[in-house]
């Protein structure tokens, strides 16, 4: 192996870890939240700590926004999923309660496309 | 190669073409390198866009032996010729490999112009694997998935790309010893263009 080569190792192995660390951590933060209701949209703010009472089709599902995250405390629903989604704070994530029609997404700065399909 | 190395004229239905010995050895070398492309496009990949990208190894090997202006010729023609027998052509996989390749020849032609000894086999084909998987991740970005999420998988595809990148360096450094070696014991002519490169 020349010198050039070690170099090129060099590189290879100091990328490597800093890829990892720049798109592993650091996950952009949610800002705001948009809540649909039914068909109903209704955008939130994730700066202010409090407690949304939403009454969806079975009955009142109770959302906390807490720290700039925001969950599903409660909601009338038998699988419970939505509360057991937990915390959400990074851009994209999302909980849903479909019993009850009402589910819960992160936005982040701008919003994208989730994929495209051929 | 094959026998015949000097230039032939095939004359068929009134179109003559005249072939150099250039063109043969390219010829040969693309064909080597488009077989194993295809045998690598039957294996399953657990990731899209990961693959050991063997066929690459053809392109360093040529690349080190015949210059970059062969290896080009060769990986171009393993590019367009492969696609179109697996029936990729112009697809997607196309996009990717397509420009996975040029990103790596462009890293090659700077590897060409570095002063010193350079780089040997193994740096290089760590560099063209790297440069090849950027080159095809920044255009499945740009074309097919515009979403930052993809950029969560790079540091996987990136670890891919180096440790087959080494992988195919240790082979081509192999290969080449090999045939350095029968070159001594038979003096079979291995570059038949000598000076022309470099």
């Amino acid at each position: 192996m020349t010198r050039a080569d070690y170099c090129a190792v060099l590189f290879a192995a100091l990328l490597l870890p800093y890829l990892y660390i720049s798109q592993w951590t650091g996950d952009e933060a949610g800002v705001a939240a948009s809540i649909m209701n039914g068909g109903q949209t209704t955008k939130v703010s994730l700066a202010h700590d409090h407690t949304l009472e939403i009454d969806g089709a079975l009955g009142t599902s109770i959302i906390k926004i807490e720290e700039g995250k925001i969950r599903f405390t409660a909601s009338p629903c038998l699988g419970k999923q939505c509360i057991h989604s937990g915390w959400l704070q990074h851009a994209g994530e999302f909980a849903a309660c479909l019993p009850n029609r009402i589910s819960v997404a992160v936005l982040g700065e701008e919003p994208r496309f989730d994929s495209i399909n051929f | 190669m094959s026998g015949k190395s000097n230039s032939t004229t095939a004359t068929k239905s009134g179109i003559t073409m005249t072939t150099t010995p250039d063109d043969h050895l390219i010829a040969w070398l693309a064909a080597l390198a488009i077989a194993i492309h295809i045998i690598e496009s039957v294996l399953p990949s657990p990731l899209p866009g990961v693959k050991p990208g063997l066929a690459n190894v053809i392109t360093i090997a040529v690349f080190i032996l015949y210059g970059w202006r062969t290896a080009v010729w060769v990986s171009m023609l393993r590019v367009l010729v492969g696609s179109i027998l697996i029936g990729t052509f112009l697809s997607p996989t196309f996009m990717l490999s397509f420009s996975g390749a040029v990103a790596s020849l462009i890293v090659l032609w700077l590897a060409s112009r570095l002063p010193g000894e350079g780089l040997g086999p193994i740096g290089l084909c760590l560099l063209a694997a790297m440069a090849h998987m950027f080159g095809q991740f920044y255009i499945a970005y740009l074309l097919f998935i515009p979403h930052d999420g993809l950029f969560k998988l790079l540091p996987l595809l990136m670890t891919a790309a180096v440790v087959f990148g080494i992988i195919s360096g240790i082979i081509v450094r192999s290969m080449l010893r090999h045939l350095d070696k029968r070159k001594n014991d038979t003096t079979t002519i291995i570059n038949p263009r000598n000076e022309q490169e470099k």
